[in-house]
């Protein structure tokens, strides 16, 4: 049962997308009916499975050979991802089948479909052999689906920037895997509590290495935006519940062994905070709505991080759920407003009069990324900062500014994207088109989710979610609430007051402003250190390779010609003058023995009986000493036989 | 059994050449057949080889030849030539399948092909080492002839390069085995009593010489950097299938040969050098990964592909000879992953190359920039070049992956460093197949190739057939990762 929690989406997906061999035949209504009935029910049945696995808390093994085992195991942790994922996909798959066009519609449920049942995989692990299966493949399949839609040849270009950005990463899950398996031999989570010294530190920076990545966080930031390219419910998909989501909830499910590396904590609480501000200031700056959204995933998985390294798993474990329905359904409302004005620039939005029910919706997802009570997001984004809190005063008060800047950048899409027309303004553009009502359900069913949440701030559900965790929740005290209130309400205040003045935008169009908006210019620096230098080197070497390398070869033929040209000079020379005095040494021999043979017939006969034993005492030592030689000559001969075939054919 | 795998390949070569009047048609037949007969032969042992067995050799045949020398016809398999060998089969009947352009000659190519069969199977089967060394020279002479008649450009002259420099190897290696087998008393040429004596344990330097002879001449034939460069040139220049039997068979006898003699008759001295060995292969993994990625023609970018992948299985193998005693389990596990990488690499590059003889059959071009845009067009031809080029760059699921994770977690054990460097090869491997996909086949579709036609029947099923194999491989490991551990285990000892 525990396998086919992955392998249930993966075959429906490839199921799925099998219907594109029919799809050309039937009307597109029913495609998008089989496609959407389909995929519903899968992840219907799948988040039913996840659940049920989770309470029977559900193990199992399977032998991949070699002596290498891959297990999965639905422990707590697991079992809260297992079940998000399913409900989160949900809306977001059957928004897609609206959504996007219907051309290649099969084959990107199908992909999504097959993604989540890769997530899966990768949530239920219990050793690192099936982590890393999981974890590439979700990378892969991301490539996929950001380079979806082919035929402009910058989808795939970003598309593979993504993935090598996060490949990178991977092979922080390799190096941990090796440590793992040098010092304890097993790459099972359940073994790995023994991992010390040299060993452990290699095995949690290769884990923090693959996390960072995989949770673009600081220098690998930029290939969220890069994944942008992928049509809007893949970036939905990817940032809530998916992929992106896999970083922090390794550390959550690995942190018992993690935190044993005396530097782990101080290391990810460092990561987590500077991605979160210097994302926040990205967000707040970002004209794009996808970019802006992108940003900001980068930022609460920031906070996740900082929660991770204060020590509170449970923090980050909680704060991913209330983040993965929030950011699920801003996506989607990005989308309706893309679909409705062709763009995704915030400039061209401000649909709040003409969509009122897609920009009440929206508010509610935008009031959650704000952190305002009584949504569960704000619940969990205070408990970062009560986390941060525990671990020194100051590094709480700064979690604190960087949840400000969230309610910056919340406010800023609210107002930009789905703001009331504005009086003063011209009269606007004609929409393309409206939400449809299955995009309206969509956001709906997400919206009621992040109010679902608000659960959260009830007491009793803390103390039930610590019992099933065996974790703890950090006591919050009630400045930080209130500090962190009154920070949202000014934030709130000071975007909105410089919307009044139209100044929300501006910003942007400045030198600085854009360098900050596009990273500070972290994906031109890593195209210049790292990109071009590569691609430089490559082709250096490969005209080294056939220059130098090879040319060395044929310097050697060429040398070799030489040494046979002179070989056969000195052939001429040397042995033809050899063998032109030898017959002259013996004819004088002959001579002279002529005239010693007249000595005596006898004296000869003896020498000659003499001679001849001796040349059978030799020639039997011959036989038995001179064979290994004898066999040199005949392979030799054999291969000379094989060029002289060769040259002549 | 297995010296009918051997020898009716010869006997179907020679029925070609002795007799007239073969079209193409059934030339191409009787050669898909005849090539056929080795792989149900291999199947069977396959079914009756034992992993759990504690003897190394198994379904061993033996006649005497040269008692006096020790030398005998010997062959038999452990669970690396048993791997290997069936891989071999398969090959040869994909290389002999897939269409290909036999110039008016179609009797002469299958005879050659058929007559390569002999020389490899031949090769991965044999347990003596004089009849290892005919098959290795005999499978020289096959491929330059498939190269030199067959190729395209200026292939006399690659084919020459091929033969010349393997040649050299060659007999860098007879000199070795002649440098090992001196020192057994009585003399004896078979691998599994050399295996046994280790001759020149303790004697210093002439172990170091015998070690740098077969390394020289298999590191050539490998290829490592920097005896590759007869490598992109060949394959250029090859007709597809031979390519595809230079990379997937052909490359395998280096490093087969590598395991089979030093690694394992001259363990001191290879544990002594593995260090260097290692570096070597790390070498050719980056080396061979960069240069790939500097290409702008797809054969060649293949081509320098398989310099990088044949330098994941030196650095699992010098890993795997690393130690003499300790950390077995992650030796084992680095020399099964070597192993895989060479069953995985045969088949995905084999595939590759098969693919770029399709490219060249329509459009008689290989530069990636003159195309553009084909997934549209050729969807069948785009889907497998997607599948094998995943597979290539190590995507779990497939069967590289298999490999190169074994291959460095196991040399994580012994190499840490080397391991550590070698991991960016499957970085950049990523990135040169990526935009490879790229290149070729995503944007906008050039219009002169607007009526390139898909993959035909006979194309689509011999790629089908060994993509199967690679998902096979990579979903479900364990038939293969069993048996070929078996020869680990008994190798390297436990």
């Amino acid at each position: 049962m525990t396998w086919s929690l992955a392998l249930l989406p993966l075959c429906a997906g490839l199921l799925l997308w099998a219907w594109q061999a029919v799809a050309g035949r039937r009307s597109v209504a029913t495609t998008r009916l089989v496609l959407a009935g389909g995929a519903a029910s899968t992840l219907v049945a799948l988040g039913a499975l996840a659940g049920w696995a989770t309470v029977l808390h559900a193990r199992a093994e399977a032998a991949f050979g070699a002596g290498l085992v891959l297990s999965a195991e639905l422990t707590a942790e697991a079992g809260v991802v297992t079940v998000l994922v399913p409900v989160i996909a949900l809306p977001i798959v059957v928004y897609a089948v609206w959504h996007e066009e219907a051309a290649a519609l099969p084959r990107l449920v199908g992909l999504l479909l097959v993604f989540t049942g890769a997530m899966e995989l990768l949530v239920v692990a219990a050793d690192l052999l099936t982590l890393l299966i999981g974890w590439e493949l979700v990378g892969a399949l991301s490539w996929a689906l950001i380079g979806y839609e082919w035929e402009e040849i910058e989808n795939p270009q970003q598309a593979a920037h993504a993935f090598n950005a996060t490949r990178f990463g991977d092979l922080g899950l390799f190096v941990a895997a090796g440590a793992a398996f040098a010092s304890v031999g097993s790459l099972s989570y359940a073994e790995l509590t023994v991992l010390d010294g040299t060993a452990l530190d290699v095995f949690a920076g290769g884990i923090l290495l693959a996390a960072a990545a995989k949770s673009a966080q600081v220098v690998f930031a930029p290939w969220l935006f890069s994944a942008m390219a992928g049509p809007t419910p893949v970036s939905a998909l990817l940032h809530a519940a998916t992929m992106v989501a896999a970083g922090p909830y390794l550390l959550v499910r690995l942190f018992d062994v993690l935190d044993g590396a005396p530097w782990f904590g101080p290391a990810t609480l460092a990561i987590g905070l500077m991605t979160a501000l210097a994302a926040g200031a990205v967000g707040a700056l970002q004209h794009h709505a996808k970019r802006l959204l992108a940003a900001s995933t980068s930022a609460q998985y920031g906070l996740m991080f900082v929660a991770v390294g204060a020590g509170y798993p449970l923090v980050a474990l909680i704060h991913l759920v209330a983040h993965a329905a929030l950011k699920a359904l801003l996506f989607l409302s990005a989308g309706v407003g893309q679909a409705a004005t062709g763009s995704y620039e915030l400039a061209r939005m401000r649909l709040g009069s003409r969509l009122p029910v897609t920009a009440l919706l929206t508010l509610v997802g935008s009031l959650a990324l704000a952190a305002i009570p009584p949504l569960g997001a704000a619940w969990s984004k205070e408990r970062v900062v009560a986390a941060a809190t525990h671990e020194a005063v100051w590094l709480g008060v700064v979690t604190l500014g960087a949840g400000a800047l969230s309610a910056v950048y919340a406010t800023r899409f609210q107002l930009l994207a789905f703001g009331p027309t504005r009086s003063e303004q011209p009269s606007p553009r004609p929409l393309v088109r409206g939400p449809y009502a299955v995009e309206t359900g969509a956001l709906a069913y997400l919206a009621a989710l992040c109010v679902g949440l608000g659960a959260l701030w009830w007491p009793a559900s803390r103390r039930a979610l610590e019992d099933w965790t065996g974790s703890v929740v950090p006591a919050g005290a009630t400045w930080e609430v209130v500090a962190s209130l009154a920070l949202a309400a000014a934030a709130i205040y000071a975007v909105w007051a410089a919307g009044r003045r139209q100044r929300l935008l501006q910003p942007t169009l400045l030198g600085p402003g854009r360098a900050v908006a596009e990273w500070f210019g972290l994906p031109t620096a890593v195209r210049r250190v790292v990109v071009d230098p590569s691609l430089a080197l490559a082709h250096a070497l490969a005209r080294f390779d056939d220059r130098v390398v090879d040319a060395g070869v044929g310097g050697v033929a060429v040398l070799a010609g030489r040494a046979a040209g002179a070989l056969a000079r000195s052939d001429d020379r040397v042995v033809d003058a050899g063998v032109r005095g030898v017959a002259a040494l013996t004819g004088w021999a002959a001579r002279v023995l002529a005239g010693l043979g007249e000595l005596g017939v006898d004296g000869s006969v003896r020498l000659l009986v003499a001679t001849v034993a001796g040349a059978g005492r030799d020639t039997r030592r011959l036989q038995t000493g001179m064979l290994h030689q004898y066999y040199i000559i005949v392979a030799v001969g054999v291969s000379l036989a094989f060029v002289v075939a060769a040259v002549w054919r | 059994m297995l010296t009918a795998a051997i020898f009716i390949p010869l006997a179907g070569a020679l029925a070609l050449v002795a007799t007239r009047d073969w079209t193409a048609r059934a030339a191409r037949a009787f050669a898909v057949a005849v090539a056929a007969v080795p792989l149900v032969l291999l199947i069977v042992a396959w079914l009756r080889f034992d992993p759990g067995a504690g003897e190394l050799f198994q379904l061993v045949e033996e006649v005497e030849w040269i008692p006096t020398l020790g030398v005998a016809y010997r062959v038999g398999v452990d669970g690396i030539a048993l791997s290997l060998a069936s891989l071999t089969a398969l090959l040869f009947v994909a290389a002999v399948a897939f269409p290909a352009e036999h110039q008016g000659r179609p009797r002469q190519y299958y005879a050659w092909f058929l007559f390569l069969e002999m020389a490899s199977l031949g090769l991965f089967l044999a347990l003596d080492l004089l009849v290892f060394y005919v098959f290795f020279d005999l499978s020289l002479v096959g491929m330059y002839f498939l190269i030199g008649l067959w190729g395209h450009g200026d292939s006399r002259r690659a084919a020459l390069k091929f033969f010349v420099y393997t040649l050299a190897g060659s007999l860098s290696i007879l000199l070795a085995i002649l440098g090992l087998v001196l020192a057994t008393d009585p003399m004896t040429f078979d691998m599994a009593a050399l295996i046994e004596q280790q001759p020149l344990a303790g004697t210093g330097a002439r172990a170091g010489f015998a070690l740098l002879g077969f390394l020289l001449g298999f590191g050539i034939k490998t290829p490592v950097v920097p005896f590759h460069t007869w490598l992109p040139a060949a394959h250029v220049e090859a007709p597809a299938p031979a390519s595809t039997i230079l990379a997937g068979v052909l490359l395998k006898m280096g490093t087969f040969g590598i395991i089979r003699i030093p690694l394992a008759m001259l363990r001191e001295s290879f544990a002594e050098y593995a260090f260097f060995i290692g570096v070597v292969g790390v070498v050719s993994i980056l080396y061979g990964a960069l240069v790939a990625l500097g290409q702008d023609n797809l054969k060649r970018r293949i081509a320098y592909t398989s310099v990088n992948h044949m330098g994941y299985t030196i650095l699992g193998i010098a890993a795997a000879g690393g130690l003499l005693t300790g950390s077995e389990q992650a030796r084992q596990l680095a020399l099964t992953g070597a192993t895989v990488e060479m069953v995985a690499h045969g088949l995905i590059t084999g595939a590759l190359f098969l693919i770029t003889g399709s490219f060249w059959q329509r459009a008689r071009d290989y530069e990636m920039d003159h195309y553009g845009g084909l997934a549209r067009q050729v969807p069948m031809l785009t889907g497998a070049s997607v599948l094998a080029s995943f597979a290539s760059l190590g995507l779990p699921g497939l069967a590289g992956f298999v490999a190169e994770f074994q291959i460095f977690v196991g040399t994580f054990a012994v190499f840490p460093w080397l391991a550590a460097i070698g991991l960016l090869g499957i970085l950049i491997t990523a990135a040169l197949f990526l935009q490879l996909l790229q290149r070729v086949f995503f944007g906008e579709l050039p219009s002169r190739w607007s009526d390139l036609s898909d993959l035909a029947g006979s194309e689509a099923a011999t790629l089908g057939v060994l993509l199967a194999l690679v998902v096979l491989i990579g979903v479900f490991p364990r038939w293969l990762l069993d048996v070929i551990a078996s020869g680990s285990r008994l190798l390297l000892g436990s």
